[in-house]
């Protein structure tokens, strides 16, 4: 199915197929990578949306890139809860793997580094979220072997 | 809105307004300010995000924003004037939206004429608390070629994009981002384009969102604001010229309820640097015998010009342009056809007097509940503003539909019918169609023509009134007046210029009419006249000389021309007026036709029309029919305006949906149009507002495509 | 109350394992509860939830039953009325709503259904914060599971995911972005009850409190309402507990359990043998309580006594590691993060917020800095569109007028007096990754 078919069978579920506009951006991205000027226009046509519109909205949410990022991203909460918990030491760990700083890719574009906001999973911290399904309770001496894993995939 | 009253106490003034009344509105009858940056009635819904209009409420503890709230009977209000708390509030908001902004006001094209200067001014904190480095941008931003922003100065009031979302509904202009780092833009590096761009320039309530134009141009105590209208379209949308030292330096709206609302198109507001155009004509020029075209004293041209008159007396044709003011038809008619009993004029399209029995005003539209608009020529394409309007019926809940529904016309209370296009017969089409489904008479029904010039009704009625006889058909063209430069540039008043034996041509513009006319004399600009203009609504309105012209206008030496021949002829708008006036708008005078000119409608318009039968409908032959239209970004003033070059018509072909699909053609696609072995290659535009069978294209694309064609990808 | 004789109601079943499939939550009575309701008429529904003043756990403390009596009946209105469960879930130091949607997912479905019935809806959208993956998954899997044994009837459920943005955990933030804008908050009235989404009657709550309400038709409105606190603190709350304690975890508890028991005799104290310093209650949203403070029972009226919030039942430990002043920063710098820059006071004043406690940290402020600190919240409190100002500055303030002396000892030591000992040295925020906005220029806090 094509991106522009998937996005209208997804328009189906809302009265008003706007509201079908972040599930479109994910299945954009998802295909894409990135939401490219292309993936945004894509978008705006599906939707019947100026390609402006798509990219407001796309730019109030944290979860989609509007510049390329990389194949696999790592994100690590540092907010309160993990931060009293070792989650800086943690998401120094992952930029020394990764030499990398976070917000940035690594330079064989593989690699997303970020910091975020909290990922409700504070019992258990640090959390970290490897390609968007959690890990719990991470300690910097596992960065590595989360690295590696990535690298491998 | 109701028009039971409710009490509302405003800072222990009571005051009595209909329930419902915005509270800002409410304050204001009480003879309180309450000072706004977001509010924007006329953006729709109100948002609260600015946060300055913060009043206190009795009974709620929490400070709330005025603008949000209606007038309820029995509030009790206070605002910064009597609450501390309400003050503090005021205080915080004004601190906080300075805390970014850079105060470069003394080289801030919007300082003097500024709200946030203004405020700042009566309620702001005499100096910063913040010592910290602010937001910084990349600045000036050119958003468009005629618009710049600063994202520096911006105050995120969000005027603009809900302007670009919920008025003109081109969605381009956006916020992007979030919190602190929130920005306005458009997407990539688009620039903002669509009709209407240069409202946000207006709305915007700090320097942020500045047309290039007016960059350093004046300052507002060196300026002056002409009221006048514009002359751009057959809307008249009402006007400020901000004049300096005789110059006009920007174009203002000037809200009249019924006409515009206060939104006027780009070509109204970014149209007028034609008039310094570099091949604007200050002299008269002549066509001298093996030498060409020369400048000629006004002595000279005088005496070319009668002698030309002379020779071709009896046999004078007058192409006019439908951008005349009522005076200039008037006074030419009245040379031509008292003066030397030439009867025939060219008029640049058919009027009817079909619609006279409708004094409707547009703001109508907005209170329909079911709009048809028939011609298929896009609205915002003829007449802008009726654009704006048939949008505000959408979002009211109103039916816009594109063919005529005659079980929805008489199902709703209100209908308007609006004709967009070729067949219109100057109204006469519409109008049959109007009478047949009993709009007439109807409150709150009618029907619109959008013509396809300014004043095309205004010069026809003056022309008329001139004199009682009748057009003789001569047999050959001995003197032809080409009367503006809409007319210079018509092809078949061109053509029948090569027929002529001799031409006089009245212009602005070197490129337009120097080379095959035999005496050119100068054009004036509507900002350039005194006079009157009639709308496509039949109001009459008045424009005022805003800037001075290079040359004498048309009516000083149409006077001294009449002279020759007898002819008494004032050089002055309202004298000519006054003459006119006796003869067909019952006698009105100059000084009352009014700055926001009410509607007074024809006079002794019957009240219902005689419905001249509908034209046959023609007869489907396979294929597309063609609609050439003339785009709003076109003509000769717009070919010489430097931040309108953007806004020219794409080369595209819009076909509805359906019959896109037909053919397997999609949107942006490169296809071919093509007719009788003529083709052109275009790219394919779907159009949502175009009718199956019908194909659009701007007339300067469509090469010599006619009648039907047929669109392959 | 005794920390121990705790009734799991919302977490019922699920003490050991999870009851992800239909059969597991039918054999601890599941969708009982619904069959139940759907043979009683939706006002009867209404007034049970109303007898047994269960109120909102997403942080508001609204009655439910109110609320959903708000909702105008099919014969007052010719709109449908919509169901919206607010699963946005992203206060710091909550996760209760994620446990719920792990563990007993088809309670929260058998909830919204009950709902839907209360208030004659056919249409339900569970918004779903966009991070929660695994959970849309069993979410999804347990609505799949539900609508193919016939139990949604005519309802629909739509599980909506988010995409990153606390924001949108605001009622009418969260509106707007089920529309597909962007998530900012809407002035209120007009209420989501009159017009909510598609500008229609919404009933909106959070995943615990559609979660309770099959456990308030299982004990009985009159029972439920001797659980915990009553009059207005009824039944239980799923309490995260969390920081630097031994146990951290979701407990569901009775309201009225101490801080102190919370801590130290269901999460076995603070870790490593350190001192507590300070507890983050009901969330980052609020005042933080003091350690003299927490015999406070966790009950809205016990809690508002002392001007603090049950919130979002969260509870944080801090140990003494801490640095309050870089708390309070980590906390502006998330609301900065967060805020939706549509209106002044929030946009303009996070940053400032944390331009003024940056300085505070780095040695640069003056005592002058700390009354303009708390002047900056006392200028955003009451000010702003929604509460997420407030929020920020709540906070914030409260650190400066509880730790007054700890920030003093900044100005004196012209820096942090704990250098790289405290917990939360160097703390990267996302709200420094500008590079992520790339049209800003520069645009260092």
């Amino acid at each position: 199915m094509s991106l522009a078919d998937e996005i209208q069978q997804v328009a189906k579920r809302y009265p008003d197929s706007k509201s079908a506009i972040l599930p479109a951006l994910r299945l954009a991205q998802e295909q894409h990578g990135w939401l490219s000027r292309a993936a945004i226009e894509e978008v705006g046509e599906a939707l019947d949306l100026t390609p402006a519109y798509c990219m407001s909205v796309a730019s109030f949410y944290d979860m989609f890139n509007l510049e390329p990022a990389g194949r696999h991203t790592i994100e690590v909460c540092t907010n309160v809860c993990c931060g009293l918990v070792n989650a800086q030491a943690v998401l120094e760990s992952f930029e020394r793997e990764l030499g990398v700083a976070p917000g940035e890719t690594t330079a064989d574009g593989e690699i997303t580094l970020r910091a975020v906001e909290c990922l409700g999973a504070c019992s258990t911290p640090t959390a970290v979220a490897v390609d968007h399904r959690y890990r719990q309770s991470v300690t910097p001496d596992q960065a590595a072997s989360i690295v590696e894993e990535l690298r491998g995939r | 809105m109701s028009n039971d009253l409710v009490r509302v106490t405003i800072d222990e003034r009571e005051v009595h307004v209909p329930k419902g009344t915005g509270l800002v509105e409410t304050a204001l009858a009480a003879g309180v300010e309450i000072p706004v940056f977001c509010y924007e009635p006329r953006l729709g819904a109100p948002v609260g995000a600015c946060r300055m209009c913060l009043v206190e409420l009795e009974g709620i503890p929490k400070l709330q924003a005025a603008c949000t709230l209606t007038a309820t009977d029995g509030m009790v209000v206070r605002t910064a004037r009597t609450s501390t708390k309400a003050a503090e509030g005021q205080n915080a908001t004004l601190e906080f939206i300075l805390v970014n902004h850079p105060l470069d006001c003394p080289v801030c094209d919007k300082g003097g004429e500024c709200p946030l200067q203004d405020l700042t001014f009566r309620y702001g904190p005499g100096n910063t608390r913040m010592s910290f480095e602010k937001l910084t941008f990349e600045k000036p931003i050119p958003i468009s070629p005629a618009i710049s922003l600063d994202r520096e100065r911006c105050i995120l009031c969000y005027r603009c994009t809900r302007f670009s979302e919920d008025v003109s509904e081109d969605g381009q202009l956006v916020a992007r981002n979030r919190g602190a780092m929130s920005v306005i833009t458009t997407f990539e590096d688009e620039p903002y384009s669509g009709p209407f761009t240069g409202n946000v320039t207006e709305l915007c309530p700090v320097g942020a969102l500045l047309p290039t134009q007016y960059r350093f141009e004046g300052r507002p105590w060196e300026i002056q604001n002409v009221p006048t209208v514009c002359g751009m379209c057959s809307v008249g949308c009402n006007v400020n010229a901000t004049v300096r030292e005789g110059k006009v330096k920007r174009i203002l709206s000037r809200n009249h309820p019924e006409i515009d609302e206060g939104w006027i198109c780009d070509k109204g507001r970014f149209g007028f640097t034609h008039l310094r155009s570099a091949d604007r004509i200050v002299d008269p020029i002549k066509r001298v015998r093996l030498r060409g075209f020369e400048p000629v004293s006004w002595d000279d041209a005088l005496d070319e010009a009668e002698r030309l008159l002379r020779a071709a007396r009896g046999r004078v044709v007058v192409a006019l342009s439908g951008s005349e003011t009522v005076e200039q038809a008037y006074a030419l008619a009245k040379l031509v056809r008292v003066g030397l009993g030439s009867h025939e004029a060219m008029l640049p399209e058919e009027v009817s007097h079909g619609l006279d029995a409708y004094g409707l005003p547009l703001s109508a539209i907005r209170d329909a509940q079911v709009v048809v608009v028939l011609g298929d020529v896009s609205v915002a394409e003829r007449a802008p503003i009726v654009d704006l309007w048939i949008r505000a019926a959408r979002r009211n809940g109103a039916r816009i539909l594109h063919e005529l529904d005659e079980q929805a016309v008489h199902d709703a209370d209100r209908s308007v019918l609006i004709w967009s296009g070729p067949g219109g017969r100057g109204g006469a089409t519409v109008a049959a169609h109007a009478e047949r489904l009993g709009l007439a008479g109807k409150p709150g029904c009618g029907a619109f023509y959008l013509p396809e010039t300014p004043n095309g009704r205004g010069a026809a009625d003056a022309w008329a009134a001139a004199s009682d006889e009748e057009p003789a058909q001569a047999e050959s063209v001995g003197l032809l007046i080409v009367s503006g430069d809409e007319a210079a540039n018509d092809p078949n008043v061109r053509a029948l210029a090569e027929k002529a034996e001799s031409v006089i041509a009245v212009s602005m513009f070197h490129g337009l009419a120097v080379g095959w006319a035999d005496l050119v004399l100068p054009g004036t600009s509507y900002l350039e006249r005194d006079g009157t203009y009639v709308n496509l609504e039949g109001r009459l309105q008045r424009l005022r000389r805003s800037a001075v012209p290079p040359a004498p206008d048309e009516l000083a030496w149409l006077s001294q021309l009449a002279s020759r021949f007898g002819v008494e002829l004032a050089p002055h708008a309202p004298s000519v007026f006054a003459e006119l006036s006796e003869r067909i708008y019952g006698g009105l005078a100059f000084g009352e036709v009014g700055e926001r000119a009410p509607l007074r409608g024809y006079a002794g318009a019957p009240a219902h029309v005689e419905a001249p039968p509908l034209p046959e409908p023609e007869a489907a032959r396979g294929g597309l029919r063609l609609v050439c239209y003339k785009p709003l970004f076109s003509g000769p003033a717009v070919e010489r305006v430097e931040e309108l070059q953007f806004q020219r018509p794409a080369a595209e072909v819009e076909l509805a949906r359906d019959d896109a699909k037909a053919r397997g053609i999609a949107n942006g696609q490169a296809v071919t149009v093509s007719h009788n072995g003529t083709s052109v290659q275009l790219r394919a535009r779907i159009a949502k507002d175009l009718r199956a069978g019908v194909v659009r294209i701007a007339r300067e694309h469509a090469g010599d495509l006619r009648g039907t064609v047929e669109v392959s990808a | 109350m005794a920390a121990e004789a705790s009734p799991a109601l919302v977490l019922g079943g699920a003490e050991e394992q999870p009851l992800r499939d239909l059969a597991s939550y039918r054999a601890v009575g599941g969708y009982a509860q619904l069959e139940r309701a759907r043979a009683m008429t939706p006002q009867q529904v209404i007034e049970e939830l109303i007898a047994s003043n269960l109120r909102g756990r997403g942080g508001a403390f609204f009655p439910t039953g109110r609320k959903a009596s708000f909702i105008p009946t099919p014969d007052k209105i010719a709109k449908p009325v919509y169901i919206t469960v607010n699963a946005d879930e992203s206060e710091p130091g909550t996760f209760k709503d994620r446990e719920i949607m792990l563990r007993v997912p088809h309670r929260l479905v058998e909830g919204c259904l009950i709902a839907a019935h209360a208030i004659q809806s056919r249409s339900v959208f569970i918004y779903i914060r966009g991070e929660y993956s695994t959970e849309y998954d069993v979410l999804q899997a347990a609505v799949g599971e539900a609508q193919g044994a016939g139990l949604l009837g005519d309802v629909s459920i739509v599980v909506h995911r988010g995409a990153g943005a606390y924001i949108c955990g605001e009622e009418t933030a969260l509106l707007e972005s089920l529309e597909g804008k962007r998530g900012q908050p809407r002035s209120k009235p007009p209420f989501p009850a009159i017009e909510g989404v598609y500008a229609s009657p919404t009933l909106i709550n959070n995943v615990e409190t559609i979660t309770t309400i099959p456990v308030v038709l299982q004990v009985g409105p009159a029972e439920f309402a001797k659980i915990g606190v009553p009059p207005d603190s009824t039944g239980t709350r799923v309490f995260c507990l969390s920081g630097n304690v031994v146990r951290p975890g979701a407990y569901e508890r009775p309201h009225g359990i101490t801080v102190r028991e919370l801590i130290y005799d269901i999460g076995g104290g603070i870790a490593d043998g350190r001192k507590l310093k300070a507890v983050m209650v009901g969330g980052s949203s609020f005042p933080v309580m003091t350690p003299d403070e927490i015999d406070t029972r966790l009950d809205a009226t016990s809690l508002g006594q002392r001007g603090l919030f049950i919130g979002s039942g969260v509870v944080t430990a801090i140990d003494d590691r801490a640095c309050i002043v870089q708390f309070a920063l980590r906390v502006a710098q998330f609301y900065m993060h967060e805020s939706c820059g549509k209106c002044t006071p929030c946009r303009v004043g996070t940053r400032w917020l944390v331009q003024l406690l940056r300085a505070v940290e780095n040695g640069s402020a003056t005592e002058h800095d700390l009354e303009l600190l708390l002047d900056v919240c006392d200028r955003i409190i009451g000010k702003c569109l929604c509460v997420l100002g407030d929020s920020a500055a709540m906070p914030v303030a409260s650190c400066v007028t509880k730790y007054r002396d700890e920030f003093h000892e900044h100005l004196a030591h012209g820096g942090c007096p704990f250098g790289a000992d405290s917990s939360l040295d160097r703390l990267f925020a996302p709200v420094d990754q500008h590079h992520l906005a790339p049209v800003a220029h520069e645009a260092g806090v």
